[in-house]
């Protein structure tokens, strides 16, 4: 029994810090600038599929397109703020959470247009199949993915709290206002944070593939997760995000083998409303 | 009727008469399910701006209320044969009184936290409901086919009472909107909209009018969900308790003119057509051509008219004074 | 406000009045078209389920085009080109696209019915969308023939319109016990308990209580019933409890997105029991296409096998034709859909008339022999009071070396069943 136990840690570990760091690119757009990116999932998408056609086209191993992701996902975000966010900034919340949305069902349609519904996937990433420590058994993919994100977390969390651009980003997050009496060109850090939670979730998409199946509707189970990853975390809460992914992780995987596994979500949304009625700005949100 | 221009009447007795002459003129049943389609979904979405445009409470769980609605009516029906009118008002009630229940831990959610408990609690009722047994689980319900009447709430030979019954219902959603709104009722929810702390500081009971609010927005779409079922005649979890109903909801309310009237009514009027006509031409391809041009559509206004179309009316009205 | 905005929003609000009146315009149009038989098909083409609405899809296509042209195979009217009984008038399908929802299912067959002016309706591969068109098109009273959703209660409902030629979830899932009969006494081994996975909506839920209903029937234990969601992100929790408990054979129930998770995830867990007994999802082009080797010995419940092509050439003609227009081969969806077409273009050549009662009548006597469908069936007639086929019966295929044999009943394999599971290659 408690070998299925250290089994089932071991899996929800596995699939916790994936959604860490799919969390942390959408905790950081949110926390910078009040904006729900529905089309996050999406730009996941977009990463996988980045890197299955490298992989399909040119031989390139997942490991190694997450450059090309990263760039690509980064381009993509920051035009998308440039020619469509931005414009909305001004506007009443309401629009600003539809036209993410607008942009989700435009992207995971594009992709059907583009290289049709059908399911894709990478066979043999440079590092595949499963290692058996004792009795469990642990996925190489997966247990790269994790190391991934583990340590683009860390890059990440260095980035904002020792450079001078990235604790201007911290600055923007906390209070806008002061960050421009401070000087801080508040546009281009909405900008360049936009551009950052995209190429984020680039990577873990770049990650994904390398085990999942890549497909144009994607986005949607893991975008849903990831909303309430943040929330859970405290929206703006990089630490927050990082964290929360863990625990829906862990919830969602043993949850559903002690529980019931029909009820592996609604155990996750459970925990959220659970923790908000408690502490209403999220674990390590302000 | 106070605050109402001459000219906001008589535009709406028009339209009134237009919409009930529409289905003997166009007397396919696809333009009358398109019709009815905007009606529900426009009373769904009127429901969700007195909670949402007025009081502030974007939720994108309203399919929950939607599914709790219909539900409650065809499991009387089928199990007690109980009316299905009567199932309607049972079906808002129990709707009104799972919103409190979750509402009141929710009262100190604002804004995006809100939203996503909401999204929380859509997910769970439909978890639930999907494994209930008494239900039907995933099977969901089939409702019998009785013999047409009105009583019956069922009708096979012709679209046109569901037309009618839909349109009452949008109106009645509607003058209940216009009450709440104009009423002090509808001044404590921009208050709390505003801002909850300026609300307590004159005295509004903060936590007893989000719970108005949301009990109204979900009695309401129960109701609706009642209609859905009693015009479909089947319901799973999949149909009626599913998150992109509720993005709709949003979605229409949006843009068509959040914290108005009249704009949840016109964003159905224009969303639901141009999605049932794009699927009809388009989704056969199977390309996702139709849902591209809805994901754009979508986008363009948010950014083109973010106040939504009805801000555009509203404009054009001031300035003919 | 200044002159300039107030025309741009006078042109914002003319340019919407203008697009409202079109869209409500093109609702209403009727299309006017030459001289053809019109017959509705509603599928799944955008949404979750699309793969699998565009595989029905070109196997309604590969149907008509047969009929319409002249071709020598041992299909009803595939000799003619068209009808030949209405001066050779041939077939033209009208498809509409149901995105998986009930509602769109009634709306679509209204507008088809009313609008589009189909004799009949085909479809719609999700029995819940099946439901409600088959309900418009009663009320309608036009014909529905599907041939390719399984679940039993669309022939309980003492519908005079609507007529099923494929199986039922209640046959296939007795197929699946009488086959554990089966093999325990080919291989003399012990079968005792069963797991049951199946993905919780309408279908997979039917599928897995008709299962537990068979289980108890045939007297094995279930150690593990999980319902689960649809398009989960991972699956470990499932996967473990399965370990957990031992089956010595799974009952799988899913659509092709989890068929791919699942496989992937029972290898890199190692969960082998004796066998995976599957449905659905496990047929379609894009789960081989995208599991490759580690799909192999799954055994898979259909109503068509290429191989059958041994014992009916007419098969190996079929799928040749398939390859050529699509190329691929033909799978056992498209099989499904494929057979349709057929139904109701032979009745209405029969009643020598579109008109709606004498199709209905024609279809109450349908009688289409084993020989002249790519189905391992007796044939095709229906019962006279619930409209099912009454010669529907499944088969089970294998995949082995990637590719799919018929494995049972034994007396129509091609291949033997490589039994039990011998463990995930690396």
């Amino acid at each position: 029994m408690t070998d299925q136990l250290v089994q089932q840690i071991v899996n929800g570990l596995l699939i916790g810090f994936i959604y860490s760091l799919i969390a942390i690119g959408l905790t950081l757009i949110w926390g910078v600038m009040n904006i729900v990116n529905f089309a996050h999932g999406d730009f996941l998408m977009l990463g996988m599929f980045t890197s299955f056609w490298l992989y399909t086209l040119y031989g390139v191993d997942p490991l190694f397109s997450i450059p090309v992701c990263t760039a690509l996902l980064f381009v993509l975000g920051l035009l998308i703020y440039r020619y469509i966010v931005s414009k909305v900034m001004k506007g009443p919340m309401l629009a600003q959470l539809v036209v993410t949305f607008g942009i989700s069902i435009f992207l995971a349609n594009l992709a059907v247009f583009l290289w049709t519904p059908d399911f894709r996937l990478i066979e043999k990433p440079l590092l595949h199949g499963t290692w058996d420590i004792g009795s469990i058994k642990l996925s190489v993919p997966k247990f790269v993915a994790t190391i991934g994100s583990f340590i683009i977390s860390l890059f990440v969390f260095l980035f904002l709290k020792k450079t001078k651009t990235g604790k201007a980003i911290l600055a923007t997050e906390m209070d806008r206002e002061a960050a421009l009496l401070m000087g801080i060109n508040t546009e281009w850090i909405n900008s360049l944070s936009f551009a950052i939670g995209s190429a984020l979730v680039g990577i873990a998409g770049a990650f994904l593939s390398t085990y999942y199946y890549i497909y144009p509707q994607v986005g949607g189970s893991f975008g849903l997760i990831a909303f309430c990853v943040v929330a859970l975390g405290g929206f703006g809460s990089i630490e927050g995000a990082f964290i929360a992914g863990i625990i829906v992780g862990l919830a969602q995987t043993l949850g559903g083998f002690f529980i019931d596994p029909a009820y592996k979500y609604a155990i996750v949304f459970l925990i959220y409303l659970i923790t908000v009625w408690i502490r209403p700005q999220g674990l390590l949100g302000w | 009727m106070r605050n109402l221009t001459f000219k906001q009447i008589s535009s709406g007795i028009v339209a009134l008469i237009l919409l009930i002459l529409f289905p003997l003129v166009f007397q396919k049943p696809f333009p009358q399910h398109v019709m009815i389609l905007v009606f529900m979904f426009g009373m769904m979405a009127v429901a969700w701006n007195i909670m949402g445009g007025y009081a502030g409470m974007f939720s994108f769980g309203q399919v929950a209320f939607f599914g709790i609605g219909a539900y409650t009516s065809s499991f009387l029906l089928i199990t007690y044969h109980i009316n299905p009118w009567l199932g309607l008002v049972v079906g808002g009630l129990i709707a009104a009184l799972v919103a409190a229940a979750i509402g009141y831990p929710c009262s100190n959610l604002r804004g995006h936290y809100f939203a996503i408990a909401s999204i929380a609690f859509g997910e769970i009722v439909r978890t639930h409901f999907n494994n209930w047994k008494l239900v039907g689980a995933a099977e969901g319900m089939t409702l019998p086919m009785l013999e047409e009447s009105f009583e019956n709430f069922m009708f096979h030979s012709s679209k046109l009472p569901y037309y009618y019954i839909m349109l009452a219902f949008l109106i009645i959603s509607l003058v209940v909107c216009y009450i709440v709104a104009t009423s002090k009722m509808g001044y404590y929810f921009r208050a709390i909209k505003e801002s909850h702390d300026v609300a307590k500081v004159l005295g509004i009971n903060v936590v007893w009018y989000r719970l108005i609010a949301i009990m109204i927005s979900a009695f309401l779409t129960a109701m609706a969900g009642t209609f859905y079922a009693q015009y479909v005649l089947y319901l799973d979890p999949e149909s009626v308790l599913i998150l992109p109903i509720s993005i709709q909801i949003v979605l229409i309310s949006m843009l068509g003119g959040a914290g108005s009237i009249m704009g949840p009514v016109i964003g159905a009027a224009i969303l639901m057509p141009v999605s049932e006509i794009t699927r009809v031409m388009l989704g056969h391809k199977g390309t996702g051509i139709d849902m591209i041009i809805y994901g754009a559509l979508i986008t363009l206004i948010s950014v083109y008219q973010p106040k939504g179309v009805w801000g555009l009316f509203s404009n054009i009205g001031k300035r003919a004074k | 406000m200044s002159r300039k905005e107030d025309k741009m929003e006078t042109k914002k609000l003319r340019i919407i009045v203008f697009s409202l009146l079109l869209v409500l315009f093109l609702s209403v149009s009727v299309h006017s078209q030459p001289k053809v038989i019109k017959i509705g098909a509603i599928y799944p083409l955008t949404g979750n389920l699309a793969t699998t609405g565009l595989d029905c899809k070109r196997g309604v296509e590969m149907a008509v085009d047969i009929i319409n042209g002249k071709y020598d195979l041992s299909l009803p009217l595939a000799k003619t080109e068209g009808l030949p009984n209405l001066g050779g008038a041939k077939i033209e399908i009208i498809f509409a696209d149901s995105k998986g929802d009930p509602k769109n299912g009634m709306a679509e067959a209204e507008r088809l019915v009313t609008q589009e002016n189909v004799v009949a309706v085909i479809g719609a591969y999700q029995s819940a969308v099946t439901k409600t068109a088959s309900q418009a098109t009663e009320r309608l009273k036009i014909p529905y023939v599907c041939s390719d959703s399984t679940s039993p209660t669309l022939t309980e409902r003492g519908f005079k319109y609507f007529f099923r030629a494929e199986c039922t979830d209640t046959i296939f899932a007795k197929n699946q016990f009488e086959f554990i009969e089966d093999i325990k006494k080919k291989t003399k081994s012990k079968i005792e308990t069963v797991a049951l996975l199946y993905e919780n909506t309408e279908w997979g839920a039917n599928v897995g209580k008709e299962e537990q209903k068979y289980a108890k029937e045939f007297k094995y234990k279930i150690v593990a019933d999980i319902p689960y969601s649809q398009n989960a992100t991972d699956v470990s929790s499932e996967a473990g409890v399965l370990i957990k408990n031992k089956p010595d054979v799974l009952l799988h129930a899913s659509y092709i997105t989890d068929a791919i998770l699942y496989t992937k995830t029972f290898k890199e867990l190692g969960f082998s029991p004796k066998g995976f007994l599957t449905m659905a999802g496990y047929l379609e082009p894009g789960y081989l296409g995208t599991v490759k080797a580690d799909g192999n010995y799954m055994v898979v419940r259909s109503t068509f096998a290429l191989d059958l092509a041994k014992r009916k050439p007419l098969v190996a003609q079929v799928n040749d034709l398939y390859k050529k227009k699509y190329g691929m081969e033909m799978s056992g969806n498209a099989a499904r859909s494929f057979t349709a077409p057929f139904v109701v273009a032979e009745a209405i050549n029969r009643a020598k008339s579109t008109e709606a009662e004498a199709v209905t009548k024609a279809l109450m006597g349908t009688n289409i022999p084993g020989d002249q469908i790519i189905n391992p069936w007796k044939g095709i007639k229906f019962d006279p009071n619930t409209h099912q086929n009454i010669y529907a019966t499944g088969i089970l295929v294998q995949i082995q070396g990637e590719q799919y044999h018929t494995v049972w009943p034994f007396n129509m394999a091609s291949k033997d069943i490589i039994w039990p599971f011998p463990g995930w290659k690396k």
